[in-house]
C-alpha cells in the first residue's frame, strides 16, 4: 500500500516535468507545475503515515495498547507547502494574464525576447 | 648601521642592479640591437644601435595632441601605468640568481603585470575615441586571449619541475626556480620541457606585439591602431614600454629556462644581457624578417592550437614525471 | 545573544509589513522604515561577530523555547556557526547598499510601497535562509525568497522582457524547490529529524540509497538556486530585465544562498566532500559553469545581460573552489563569495546608474559616457579590474587563492583534472577581462552619440552606496591578511568543523575550531602598489624635467551638433579631432559586438550552438533542469 503511494507520488513529479518539457501553453506550464507540487506533497505524506495509524489528536479515548499515530510533523509540513504552490500558483497565473495582455500569445514558443 | 646597509642594498638593487637602470640599458640595447638585425636579414643596412633612444628623445621633444573627444585622464595615464607596470614587471625578473624585487608567488604576479600592461594600453586608446583605435584595441584584446593560454600552461610546466620537491609540488616563484637551476642545469637541458620551450619562444613576440604578430598597430591596415592618436610624451612613454617588454619577455624566458649563476653579480649580468640578445634574436628578429603580419584569426587559431598544443604536451609530459 | 539572528530576521519581516501599512501615506515614512529595519538586521549581525568569529561560540535559538531533549531536536532552532554568519553579513552589507541605492534609484517609479515590502521579505527570506538550522524552513525561506525574487524581477512589468524573465524563473526555480523540498522529505523518512545539527550528527553513519538520491535531489535544489550551469539562462533573464538594486540581489544575495546549501549539504550535512566523487560532481558544476557562462557573456548586446552571465561565470570560481574539500579551497570559495557581492553588485549599480541617466542598456548603442559621467566611469573601472582579478583589488586576492588551492589540490591527488581546472579558471579570467574591456570600451569610452550629450553624472544619494562597494573592494584586495585571518579561518573551521556544529546544537560542549592552512604564498599586494606608485612618479618626474618641448594642451573647443543626429560640425581646428586619414569625421563607434571579431571567428560554431541552446522558451530551460536533475541523480546512485 505504502509503496503504491510512493510510486504514485513520484509517478506525479514525474508526470508535472514532462508536463513542463512538452506543453507550450503557458497555463498548461503552470498546472505542470501544480502537479509537481502534488507529488511531493503526496510523498512527504506518505513518509509520515503508518498502516492503521490514527489521527495524532489527543482526546485521551484513543489510548489504549497498540494503537499507533500517524507522524504529525510531515502534515505541518504538507500544509505549509501547500499553501506555499497555491501562492507560486497565483503568482504564475497573474505573470500569465499579463504576458497575454503584453504579448498576446499564450505559446512559449513565441514568448522569447530574451534569448541567446 | 645595518638597517641603513640593507636599505641602501635594496635601493641599488632596485635603482640600478638588476633593477631600473640595468633594465633601461638592456632594453634599448635590445630594440636597436633587433631593429639592426632586421636590418642586416634583409640587406638593408640599418639605424644605428642607439636609434630607440634617438626616437624616444625626439619623441619627448614632440608636442602632445590630445584628441578634442578623447577623456584626457584616461588617454594621459594609460601610458605611464603601462610604463609603470612593465618596470614593476622588470623588478621580478630574476637576473642570474636574484631579482631586485622577489616574493612568493611571482611568476603569476607577472603574469598579471604584463596582463596589466596591455589592458592600459587597450584603455588607453579606447580613451581616445578613434574608430582606428578601437580597431587596434580589439585586436590587441585578440591577440591578449591568444597568447595568455600557452603562457598560462609554460609557467604551470616550468612550475611543475621546479617545485616538485616542494610540499605542494609546484612553484610559483622564480627564486625557486632558479634555485633548482643551480642544483640540476638549466631547464632548457630538460627534455620533456622543450616543447614548453618552444611555445615561450613563441609567446614572446606576441606578448611583445612584435611583427609578424603587431595585429594591433598593424600600420599599413589601421594606421598605428591603438597608438594611432599618440604623439609626443605619451607616444615616448609607449615606446619605452614597448621596449622595456622586449626585455622583460625575453629575460622571462631566459629566468625560466637558461638561468645561469656564477656567483659574480655582474658577470651574471653580462650573461643575462647576451642571452637576453640571443632569445631577442630567436623569437623577435628572426620572425620579423621572415614572415608577414599574421591576420587576426589566425593569430589567434595559431596561438590555441600549436602553440597551446606544444605547451600543454609539455605539462602533459612533465605531470607524468617524464 | 541568543536571540539576536532571529530578531535581525524578523527585523526585516516587520520592517516589510510597517512598510506596507505606513508607506502608502508617505513614503518618506516608509522608507525610514525600511532603513530602520535594515540597519537593524545589519547591527545584530556585526553584533554577533565577537562571539561568534573571535571567541568561537555557537549562537543557537529554539524557537518557543523547544529545547533538544536527550539528543533529540523537536523544536525549530536557529544555529548560527561562524559559517552562517560569514553568510549573514554579506546578506545584510548587500541588503543594506542595495536598499539605500534604492530610495534615489526607484524614486520615479510608482508603488514603491510594494517594491519595498517584497524587497524586505526577500532580505528577511534570505537572511533567514542562511541563519536556519532547519532544513524544512530552509525550503520555506527558499520559496519565499524566490516568490519575492520574482515579483520584483517582474517589478516594472512595462520593461521589455521583464514578465517573460519572472515567469521562466518561476517556472525553473520551482524545479529546483521541488528538488529541496523531496530531498527533505527523503531525508526525514530516514532519519526521522528536521534539525540539520541532529542530521550532521547522524547522516555521516548512514548510507543508503534513498539518502543518496536525497543529496542528489539537494544538490540540484541548491544548484537551481546558484543558478549553476543548466540554470545559467534564468539568471541572465531576470537579473536583465529587474531594477539594478533588484540584480544586486539576485546576483550577490540570492546566487551566495545555494553556495551556502551546498556547502552545508557536502560538508556539514553529509560530509561526504571527501570522496572523490562529490568532488568531481562539484568542481566539474562549477568549472563549466564559470566557462560556458564566460563566453556566452561574449554574445551580450545588453548591459546587464553581460553582467548577469559574469556573474554566474564568478559563482562558478566559488563552486569550483568549494568543491576541493580542502580547507584552503572552501576558504579560497568563502572569500571570493563576499568578493562577487561586493564587484558584481559595484556593476549592477553602475549599470542601473547609466540606465538611470541615458535610458538605455544596449552596448551598440551607447559609449563615450566618460566625459559626461566620470565619476561613474571611475566606479566601473574599480569594478571591472575587481572581477578580472586585476591586483590591486579583491578579486585578485581571491582568484589567486583559487589557483593555489587547485595546485595544491592537483599535487596531493597527483589528478591531472585538477590541473586542467586551474587552466581554466585562469583562461576564464582572461575572457573575464577581456569582456569587461568590451564594456569599458562600448559604454564609458569609444565616441559619444550626440543624443548623450546632456547626460549627467548620477545623483551623489546613488552613488554613495557604489562608493562604499568600491571602497570594499579596494580594502579587502589591498589587505587580503585581515580578512583571511579574522573571518575566513572561523569560517572554514566551521564548514568544516561538522562535529561541532552539531554538538553545539544538541547542547553538547564541543568548542567550534579555526581552520588551518598556508597559503602558497604570502601575497602582499601592498608592497608592489608602492612600488607602482613609486615608479609612476618617477616616470612622472623625468618626464617633467624634460618637459621643454611640450606645448600647452588646449583646451577643446565645445561640440555644437547640427541638425544631423550623430554628426558634429567640422572643426575650426583639424589637428584636434581624431584621426580619420583625411575622411570626414562621422559617428564611427566600434560596436561592441564586434570588439572580438578573430575571437569569435574561430568560435563561431561554439558561439553559435550555446546561442542557439538559450532559446528563451521557458520549455527548454525546464528541459535543462530536468536533464540535470536526472543526470546527478544517477551520477549519484553509481559513484557517490
Amino acid at each position: 500500500m505504502m509503496s503504491f503511494n510512493y510510486f504514485v507520488a513520484f509517478f506525479f513529479i514525474v508526470l508535472g516535468l514532462y508536463c513542463m518539457v512538452t506543453r507550450h501553453n503557458l497555463f498548461k506550464v503552470v498546472i505542470g507545475m501544480s502537479i509537481v507540487d502534488y507529488g511531493a506533497n503526496l510523498l512527504i505524506v506518505t513518509v509520515g503515515a503508518t498502516n492503521g495509524g490514527t489521527a495524532p489528536v489527543y482526546t485521551g479515548a484513543e489510548i489504549v495498547a497498540g494503537t499507533v499515530f500517524v507522524d504529525p510533523i510531515p502534515m505541518a509540513l504538507t500544509l505549509t507547502s501547500i499553501v506555499i504552490s497555491a501562492c507560486i500558483t497565483a503568482m504564475a497565473l497573474a505573470l500569465v494574464i499579463k504576458m497575454y495582455q503584453h504579448y498576446g500569445t499564450l505559446d512559449t514558443r513565441k514568448i522569447r525576447r530574451l534569448n541567446g | 648601521m645595518q638597517v641603513f646597509l640593507d636599505v641602501l642594498g635594496l635601493l641599488f638593487k632596485v635603482f640600478f642592479f638588476p633593477g631600473l637602470a640595468f633594465t633601461l640599458v638592456v632594453s634599448f640595447l635590445l630594440a636597436g640591437l633587433d631593429r639592426k638585425l632586421v636590418a642586416r636579414m634583409q640587406r638593408r643596412v640599418g639605424p644605428p644601435l642607439l636609434q630607440p633612444v634617438y626616437d624616444y628623445l625626439k619623441c619627448l621633444g614632440k608636442e602632445t595632441i590630445i584628441p578634442r573627444k578623447a577623456n584626457r585622464a584616461m588617454f594621459l595615464a594609460a601610458p605611464l601605468l603601462g610604463v609603470a607596470s612593465v618596470l614593476v614587471t622588470a623588478l621580478f625578473i630574476p637576473v642570474g640568481g636574484a631579482a631586485a624585487f622577489s616574493a612568493n608567488g611571482d611568476t603569476v604576479v607577472v603574469l598579471y603585470l604584463l596582463t596589466l600592461a596591455s589592458v592600459t594600453v587597450i584603455m588607453g586608446s579606447a580613451a581616445s575615441g578613434s574608430p582606428f583605435a578601437g580597431v587596434g584595441l580589439s585586436r590587441e584584446m585578440v591577440s591578449m586571449i591568444s597568447y595568455e593560454l600557452p603562457f598560462v600552461l609554460v609557467l604551470l610546466a616550468v612550475g611543475r619541475v621546479a617545485g616538485a620537491g616542494t610540499a605542494l609540488g609546484v612553484t610559483f616563484s622564480f627564486a625557486d626556480i632558479a634555485a633548482y637551476q643551480a642544483a640540476n642545469g638549466v631547464l632548457l637541458g630538460h627534455v620533456a620541457l622543450l616543447p614548453a620551450a618552444l611555445a615561450m619562444l613563441l609567446v614572446i613576440p606576441c606578448e611583445v606585439g612584435q611583427q609578424p604578430f603587431d595585429i594591433d598597430e598593424a600600420e599599413t591596415e589601421i594606421c598605428e591602431g591603438v597608438l594611432a592618436e599618440y604623439s609626443g610624451h605619451p607616444l615616448a612613454r609607449y615606446k619605452l614600454m614597448h621596449n622595456v617588454k622586449m626585455f622583460v619577455m625575453s629575460g622571462l624566458f631566459c629566468a625560466l629556462f637558461l638561468n645561469i649563476q656564477t656567483g659574480f653579480l655582474l658577470l651574471d649580468g653580462v650573461i643575462f644581457a647576451v642571452l637576453c640578445c640571443v632569445v631577442t634574436f630567436l623569437s623577435m628578429s628572426v620572425p620579423h624578417a621572415v614572415c608577414a603580419r599574421f591576420k587576426v584569426e589566425q593569430v589567434f587559431k595559431f596561438y590555441w592550437t600549436i602553440v597551446a598544443g606544444l605547451a600543454a604536451v609539455s605539462l602533459a609530459l612533465v605531470w607524468l614525471g617524464l | 545573544m541568543s536571540n539576536f539572528p532571529i530578531l535581525a530576521v524578523m527585523a526585516l519581516f516587520m520592517g516589510a509589513f510597517i512598510n506596507s501599512l505606513t508607506g502608502r501615506r508617505s513614503r518618506r515614512v516608509g522608507n525610514i522604515v525600511v532603513f530602520i529595519a535594515m540597519a537593524i538586521a545589519l547591527c545584530l549581525m556585526l553584533a554577533l561577530i565577537p562571539p561568534v568569529f573571535i571567541e568561537g561560540q555557537v549562537i543557537t535559538y529554539w524557537m518557543g523555547g523547544w529545547a533538544p531533549e536527550a539528543g533529540w531536536a523537536y523544536g525549530i532552532g536557529l544555529e548560527v556557526d561562524a559559517l552562517s554568519l560569514f553568510f549573514g553579513l554579506i546578506v545584510t552589507i548587500a541588503v543594506m547598499v542595495s536598499g539605500v541605492y534604492s530610495f534615489t534609484y526607484m524614486a520615479k517609479d510608482d508603488s514603491q510601497v510594494n517594491f519595498y515590502t517584497l524587497f524586505l521579505m526577500l532580505s528577511g527570506s534570505v537572511l533567514g535562509l542562511v541563519l536556519s538550522g532547519d532544513l524544512f524552513n530552509i525550503f520555506v525561506m527558499v520559496e519565499i525568497m524566490t516568490f519575492s525574487a520574482v515579483a520584483l524581477t517582474a517589478f516594472r512589468n512595462d520593461y521589455e522582457g521583464a514578465l517573460e524573465g519572472a515567469f521562466k524563473y518561476l517556472v525553473v526555480g520551482s524545479i529546483g524547490s521541488m528538488c529541496i523540498l523531496v530531498g527533505t522529505a527523503l531525508i526525514y523518512a530516514n532519519l526521522h529529524t528536521l534539525n540539520m545539527a541532529q542530521m550532521a550528527a547522524m547522516l555521516p553513519t548512514q548510507h543508503n540509497t534513498v539518502l543518496v538520491l536525497a543529496f542528489g535531489f539537494l544538490f540540484v535544489g541548491f544548484a537551481t538556486k546558484a543558478f549553476l550551469f543548466p540554470f545559467q539562462p534564468l539568471a541572465a533573464d531576470a537579473h536583465a530585465v529587474a531594477p539594478a538594486s533588484i540584480s544586486l540581489m539576485i546576483s550577490g544575495v540570492l546566487t551566495k544562498c545555494g553556495v551556502y546549501g551546498i556547502i552545508r549539504l557536502c560538508y556539514g550535512l553529509f560530509q561526504n566532500i571527501d570522496t572523490a566523487a562529490v568532488q568531481y560532481l562539484v568542481t566539474g558544476f562549477g568549472c563549466v559553469t564559470m566557462f560556458v557562462c564566460v563566453t556566452m557573456a561574449f554574445n551580450q548586446h545588453n548591459f546587464k545581460r553581460l553582467l548577469a552571465f559574469h556573474s554566474i561565470s564568478q559563482v562558478g570560481y566559488v563552486i569550483t573552489a568549494v568543491g576541493l574539500g580542502s580547507a584552503l579551497g572552501v576558504s579560497a570559495g568563502l572569500f571570493h563569495a563576499v568578493n562577487h557581492t561586493l564587484f558584481k553588485g559595484l556593476l549592477f549599480l553602475v549599470a542601473g546608474a547609466v540606465q538611470h541617466e541615458t535610458g538605455s542598456l544596449d552596448l551598440d548603442g551607447l559609449g563615450g559616457l566618460s566625459k559626461k559621467m566620470p565619476r561613474t566611469c571611475l566606479l566601473f573601472l574599480v569594478g571591472a579590474a575587481s572581477i578580472s582579478g586585476l591586483p590591486p583589488f579583491n578579486g585578485f586576492a581571491s582568484k589567486w587563492m583559487i589557483y593555489q588551492a587547485c595546485f595544491a589540490k592537483a599535487g596531493e591527488s597527483g589528478n591531472f583534472f585538477y590541473v586542467l581546472v586551474c587552466v581554466v579558471a585562469l583562461i576564464t579570467s582572461v575572457l573575464t577581462l577581456a569582456s569587461f574591456v568590451k564594456v569599458a570600451q562600448s559604454v564609458f569610452y569609444g565616441q559619444l552619440p550626440a543624443r548623450y550629450n546632456d547626460v549627467h553624472d548620477c545623483p551623489a544619494a546613488m552613488r554613495a552606496p557604489i562608493w562604499v562597494l568600491a571602497a570594499l573592494c579596494a580594502l579587502l584586495g589591498v589587505f587580503p591578511g585581515f580578512i583571511t585571518r579574522f573571518f575566513l579561518k572561523p569560517a572554514t573551521g566551521a564548514a568544516l568543523d561538522a562535529t561541532a556544529y552539531a554538538d553545539q546544537m544538541l547542547g553538547g560542549s564541543h568548542a567550534a575550531s579555526a581552520a588551518d592552512f598556508q597559503l602558497l604564498g604570502n601575497w602582499s599586494p601592498l608592497v608592489w602598489v608602492v612600488l607602482l606608485l613609486v615608479v609612476c612618479c618617477a616616470v612622472t618626474i623625468v618626464a617633467v624635467s624634460a618637459k621643454k618641448g611640450m606645448a600647452p594642451v588646449l583646451e577643446p573647443a565645445p561640440l555644437a551638433p547640427t541638425d544631423r543626429e550623430d554628426v558634429c560640425v567640422a572643426p575650426e581646428n583639424a589637428k584636434y579631432e581624431p584621426f580619420f586619414s583625411g575622411e570626414e569625421s562621422e559617428y564611427s563607434q566600434v560596436g561592441g559586438s564586434d570588439l572580438f571579431w578573430g575571437f569569435k571567428e574561430n568560435w563561431r560554431k561554439y558561439f553559435s550552438f550555446w546561442h542557439r541552446w538559450h532559446s528563451g522558451i521557458v520549455n527548454d530551460y525546464a528541459l535543462y533542469g530536468v536533464v540535470a536533475l536526472a543526470a546527478v541523480l544517477l551520477y549519484c546512485l553509481l559513484f557517490v
